[in-house]
């Protein structure tokens, strides 16, 4: 059933002007506000007011917001890399279940990675801290099987906000994974097999390299929302640490600075342009180099 | 570059799921935007109940985030807020709010007029109290006695490394240091805040953790031992902590105030009116007061509550120690001023 070419010329552009509408309306709209709040300058009575300068920039120069940066980007580094590590072997295990034995296990797991996107993420936060506090369900389960003499205090410590920040992200590493896995010829593993190669050495040679274009999606999509989350170290962390998302939050709310919050804003947004033309640039060439 | 837009655009929908539904129109509806934990849900039912006006009811957890807001929307959106005093004098002087219709509110009468007719609010044009209260120090006496704590700088000592909770609010915690030099809470000077933040710097080691939504949590989980937490917030852990003692310091208590005010462009200013004379209704005042735990500004409630809740030294501070007490106020610009402190206090620099 082949459609006239009329018919699919129209589909084709209903089809994009569709989706550019949409990107138009919800993303480059909203990106062109912060960008002119951010051009803009601090009013007493109103939020924005005139002249446009540059200054909100000038001001992130700063060593107050050069810290919170640093900070941020420690933490963010750390739970990319934590999400990655415990993602990709579950992104892995999955992609590779037998279709033919199993299956129902493939899209039941799937699920299971989505299913906690149904409740609120706040919500799942505040139930963390219910697992995490001195007399909290992690701490019973250590001192009832013996694994720990007294509660370890876990609640408002760095590494409350990591297992928060892991656990809020760590779909946004295994999907992408698990999409650029499921793509993997398995031809391709069969045959370095076949010539010799040792199984890690199929892995780093052949796998890794393949599947690099997850590997970047899934870092890029954990990396940047781990500076903007900022109710994690606020409810996990005991609020004692400012990632940016916390300045970018004070400066619209208790500074009442937008200019400033505005132009952090657009730093984090530049970062990610950033990243996403390093990936560009890299992750063809790595796909190139097996191929050839 | 399409790909280069996805992300931003799954960061928008992130984003977005985390809003909260905007509330819904109606004829016979008024809009309250109260803080969290601040009415009990008896009160709404019972005044649905009464008079058949429908409550949309949603609630903040901090003044700068209702004002925010208010201010985004021109004023549109809610009918009745419940600013705290310094934020009165801001919207006042802003003309963010309407004149109050005294007609309208017969039971203006109950008020305590010594809380009437304050600087942020002469005449009390457009604000009535609503509640008041103010932050002291609790202690869980299973840890420290109560009787070693007498003074907001007991909180300095060594012994409560990493044991305090403070209000995640930088008035409140700025003007606790500012209140242990000996300052004002209210101070606008540079140089006395920045005193304050080296003093609170000194402090940090022992704070296990800033909370103002729900200050009690921490005490009721047993993460901390002692803190500078609401009245009234303490008062509620109490009836589900046996252990916890609440201590006005001898620098005397930071008092706060927090009225009903209605923003000008409200949709259905009379409906507000109804709920603010309801709420200042004598026996709807007392079941505020005694969930609640914070002092009514309404005598004639007063008057009805039991006489251990009326001596109750954690819900009412002493005669003593309200001479001492101050209430926060104002500091128009220096706001700034604390602010910058405030995230150098939180970046660690």
């Amino acid at each position: 059933m082949a459609a006239r070419p009329s018919d699919r010329s129209l589909f084709r552009t209903l089809a994009v002007g569709g989706v550019m509408a949409w990107l138009l309306v919800f993303v480059a709209a909203p990106n062109l506000l912060v960008l002119g709040a951010s051009l803009a300058s601090r009013g007493e009575a109103e939020f924005l007011a005139l002249p446009l300068s540059l200054h909100s920039y000038g001001h992130l120069l700063s060593p107050l917001f050069a810290g919170v940066f640093a900070d941020s980007f420690v933490l963010a580094a750390g739970t990319t890399l934590l999400c990655l590590v415990v993602g990709y072997p579950f992104a892995y295990i999955l992609a590779r279940l037998p279709r033919a034995r199993l299956p129902k296990a493939r899209p039941l797991l799937l699920l299971l990675v989505i299913i906690p996107f149904w409740t609120n993420s706040l919500i799942r936060t505040y139930a963390l801290v219910f697992i995490l506090k001195t007399e909290g369900l992690l701490n019973d389960l250590l001192l009832g099987l013996g694994l720990a003499s007294e509660p370890l205090s876990l609640l408002y410590t760095d590494t409350a906000v990591f297992v928060g920040l892991t656990y809020t992200l760590l779909p946004f590493m295994i999907l992408p994974l698990y999409a650029s896995i499921e793509k993997l010829d398995e031809r391709l593993l069969e045959a370095a097999r076949d010539l010799g190669a040792s199984r890690p050495r199929v892995f780093w040679r052949i796998t890794v390299p393949l599947t690099a274009p997850g590997i970047a999606a899934g870092c890029m999509l954990v990396f940047l929302p781990s500076f903007c989350l900022f109710y994690i170290p606020d409810i996990l962390g005991g609020a004692k640490t400012l990632l940016v998302g916390n300045f970018i939050k004070n400066q619209f709310l208790s500074a009442r600075d937008w200019p400033l919050g505005s132009a952090a804003s657009m730093l984090l947004t530049a970062v990610m342009a950033l990243l996403a033309v390093v990936r560009l640039k890299l992750s063809p060439l790595a796909g190139e180099k097996v191929r050839r | 570059m399409k790909r280069l837009l996805l992300v931003p655009a799954l960061l928008a929908c992130l984003c977005a799921a985390s809003l909260p539904a905007s509330p819904a129109w109606g004829a016979d509806v008024v809009h309250f935007y109260n803080w969290t934990e601040y009415l009990p849900d008896a009160v709404l039912k019972k005044f649905t109940k009464e008079t058949g006006i429908k409550v949309v009811y949603s609630t903040y957890e901090s003044n700068e985030a209702m004002y925010a807001k208010l201010k985004m929307l021109g004023g549109q959106g809610y009918d009745l807020v419940v600013p705290s005093a310094y934020f009165v004098s801001r919207m006042r002087r802003e003309g963010m709010l309407l004149p109050l219709d005294r007609a309208l509110l017969p039971n203006w009468k109950n008020l305590d007029p010594d809380l009437l007719d304050k600087p942020f609010d002469p005449g009390n044009v457009y604000s009535v109290p609503y509640n008041w209260g103010g932050t002291g120090i609790a202690v869980d006496t299973t840890k420290v006695k109560a009787e070693s704590i007498t003074s907001l700088a007991d909180l300095w000592k060594p012994e409560f490394k990493n044991a305090l909770v403070l209000n995640d609010d930088l008035r409140d915690v700025f003007g606790m240091a500012l209140k242990r030099l000996g300052y004002s809470q209210n101070e606008t000077d540079p140089a006395r805040i920045e005193e304050a933040y080296r003093a609170l710097r000194e402090l940090l080691p022992n704070v296990r953790t800033f909370n103002s939504d729900s200050p009690k949590m921490p005490f009721l989980n047993r993460e901390v031992a002692a803190g500078a937490i609401w009245n009234g917030e303490a008062y509620q852990a109490q009836a589900e902590m046996k252990s916890l003692a609440f201590i006005w310091p001898r620098e005397g208590g930071l008092f706060w105030m927090d009225l009903l005010v209605i923003p000008k462009a409200a949709k259905n200013p009379v409906a507000a009116h109804t709920l603010i004379n309801f709420l200042l209704r004598p026996d709807v005042a007392m079941m505020i007061c005694e969930e609640l735990g914070y002092p009514t500004p309404n005598l004639a409630a007063r008057q009805l509550l039991p006489v251990a809740l009326r001596n109750n030294k954690t819900v009412y501070p002493p005669a003593d120690v309200v001479a001492k007490s101050e209430f926060q106020s104002d500091v128009g610009e220096a706001v700034q001023v604390y602010d910058e402190f405030w995230n150098r206090l939180k970046a660690g620099n």
